[in-house]
């Protein structure tokens, strides 16, 4: 199948921090030097840059980025945004490389929301219908869009604070584990519920860390990619999904909300793709902004039903020795928060055998979500059995 | 970004009044105000007020400040509310609520229409 012939040969990141002083442009020009060295590639082998199709456009374009390096460029490609962009990204490797027009693509992204002034919150002024009826209330920012989301979802289905902690204390044994994480303090319960409230039901530790870095990797064929420098990572599946209903809306005004129904959809399309379920999963990288947007995600995903998170990350795990270990280096919660493009990343490096104390015993498969509301992509990665 | 079809709303609040836009084609309100009804794709949309009184779909108390001017005004309580009488809308507002921990999803909500000097009119609401 289409999806199965397309590997990851090389990735690269720059160390997350709260404030660097490197400039944005300058942290993307380190990661895809790093992805390049990883795969033991030159820029002469790259014939396809590949971003999101918003963000990196206006701030660090491709055209720029192959400018550094002297890519050739046959292939140039962006779709959706942010996270969604990145985990559905391989679907620009697979077009490109199976109509022949280009071999070998580069995919980049990183924010310097840690640096800027107004963070990811100025994002959200693109949109038209949340500056006229949203922000003269103030209600300006991501913590608050999951803050309604939450308080509504424990009113229904009985989510407690408990739960919301149990993500963030698991997920920060993790990135205990990760040299590279933000987060180097140990998080107990106890100092969970001791910290300052953002918006409430959502605290610190319930929302994801601020980071200025980039990451970069780079994806051709298997054929190709089995000659080179690392072992290859295969991409067994990639989709994107979506609903018609704008940024404006997404989070106010659907019938139940609390639902990203992209997920279900491009989930469907990497499984299918990749021919497999989601029980052969091993691990999961999901777009962790939140807890609760992690709780969610588990159950549009598919792990389990609607209303049932909670008891599945109780009752199966979702640490490292759990029964569905998610966000193995720490999530966008505590390792860094790149918009799931780190999550790339770690996955790769799990599947390589490279992920050190943080690694997952026996891992083969692992699924990637991102989350752009509405969109969503999905890649699912697998270790090059032959 | 004040787009024509946003003026409706504001209008009617500076007479006191809350309204949505409605599609007159498949008889459906929607919220945020677009060009075309996201149900039937048809233009024929009216502004139809409604009585007013509202249901707390959620709410935050909100202790951070994200937008630095708003610092002082913390903690301040946004609620999403929604109305009996014009389904598949749901409105951001804030809650004028003294004793903020009393609050629960489900309450019972009555609009509190303020107009200040040069400034869009703006809807608030309080504990019915």
């Amino acid at each position: 199948m289409l999806g199965r012939h397309i590997a990851i040969v090389g990735v690269g990141e720059t160390r997350p921090v709260r404030r660097s002083d490197k400039g944005l442009r300058g942290l993307v020009v380190e990661a895809v030097e790093a992805a390049l060295a990883d795969a033991g590639l030159e820029p002469g082998d790259i014939d396809g840059v590949v971003s999101d199709g918003l963000i990196m456009p206006s701030t660090v374009p491709r055209d720029w980025v192959a400018a550094q390096f002297g890519f050739g460029r046959s292939y140039d490609g962006g779709m959706s945004y942010g996270g969604a962009a990145t985990a559905c990204s391989p679907i620009h490797a697979q077009l490109a490389i199976s109509s022949g027009m280009a071999k070998t693509l580069v995919y980049y992204f990183g924010v310097d929301w840690g640096t800027r002034a107004s963070g990811p919150y100025g994002f959200h002024d693109l949109y038209a219908g949340k500056m006229a009826f949203e922000k003269p209330y103030g209600f300006t920012g991501q913590p608050q869009y999951f803050a309604l989301w939450a308080r509504r979802y424990m009113h229904e289905y009985g989510l407690t604070e408990r739960d919301l902690a149990t993500i963030a204390v698991t997920q920060r044994e993790s990135a205990l584990l990760n040299p590279l994480s933000q987060a180097t303090q140990p998080l107990t319960y106890e100092d969970y519920f001791a910290s300052r409230m953002i918006s409430s039901p959502l605290r610190v530790p319930d929302c994801c860390l601020l980071t200025d870095g980039a990451c970069a990797f780079v994806m051709t064929s298997l054929e190709r990619a089995r000659d080179l420098a690392k072992p290859p990572v295969r991409v067994l599946g990639a989709g994107f999904g979506s609903e018609p209903i704008s940024g404006d809306d997404v989070f106010t005004q659907p019938a139940g909300m609390m639902r990203i129904p992209g997920a279900r959809i491009a989930t469907g399309k990497a499984l299918q793709q990749a021919g497999i379920t989601l029980a052969d999963i091993d691990f999961a990288e999901v777009y962790d902004c939140f807890t609760i947007s992690c709780l969610l995600q588990l159950e549009d995903i598919g792990f389990c039903k609607r209303g049932e998170g909670a008891a599945f990350i109780r009752e199966k795990g979702i640490g490292l020795g759990g029964k569905l270990p998610v966000n193995t280096h720490g999530g966008l919660l505590s390792h860094s928060y790149l918009l799931g493009v780190e999550h790339v990343i770690e996955a790769v490096r799990q599947l390589r055998g490279e992920a050190g104390r943080g690694q997952v015993a026996g891992a083969e498969i692992g699924l990637v979500g991102g989350l752009s509301n509405p969109d969503y992509g999905v890649m699912i990665l697998g270790r090059d059995v032959r | 970004m004040m787009l024509p079809e946003f003026a409706g709303f504001f209008e009617n609040a500076a007479q006191q009044r809350l309204a949505f836009p409605y599609c007159r084609r498949c008889a459906n309100f929607h919220w945020y105000p677009m060009p075309r009804c996201p149900q039937c794709r048809s233009r024929d949309i009216i502004w139809r007020s409604i009585e007013g009184r509202g249901e707390l779909v959620s709410f935050s108390h909100v202790m951070h400040a994200f937008d630095k001017s708003r610092s002082d005004a913390l903690p301040y309580v946004v609620a999403l509310v929604k109305f009996a009488d014009a389904p598949g809308v749901n409105l951001i507002t804030n809650i004028d609520a003294p004793a903020m921990d009393t609050l629960q999803v489900g309450d019972s909500v009555v609009p509190v229409f303020r107009t200040d000097d040069g400034e869009q009119p703006m809807v608030e609401f309080r504990l019915a």
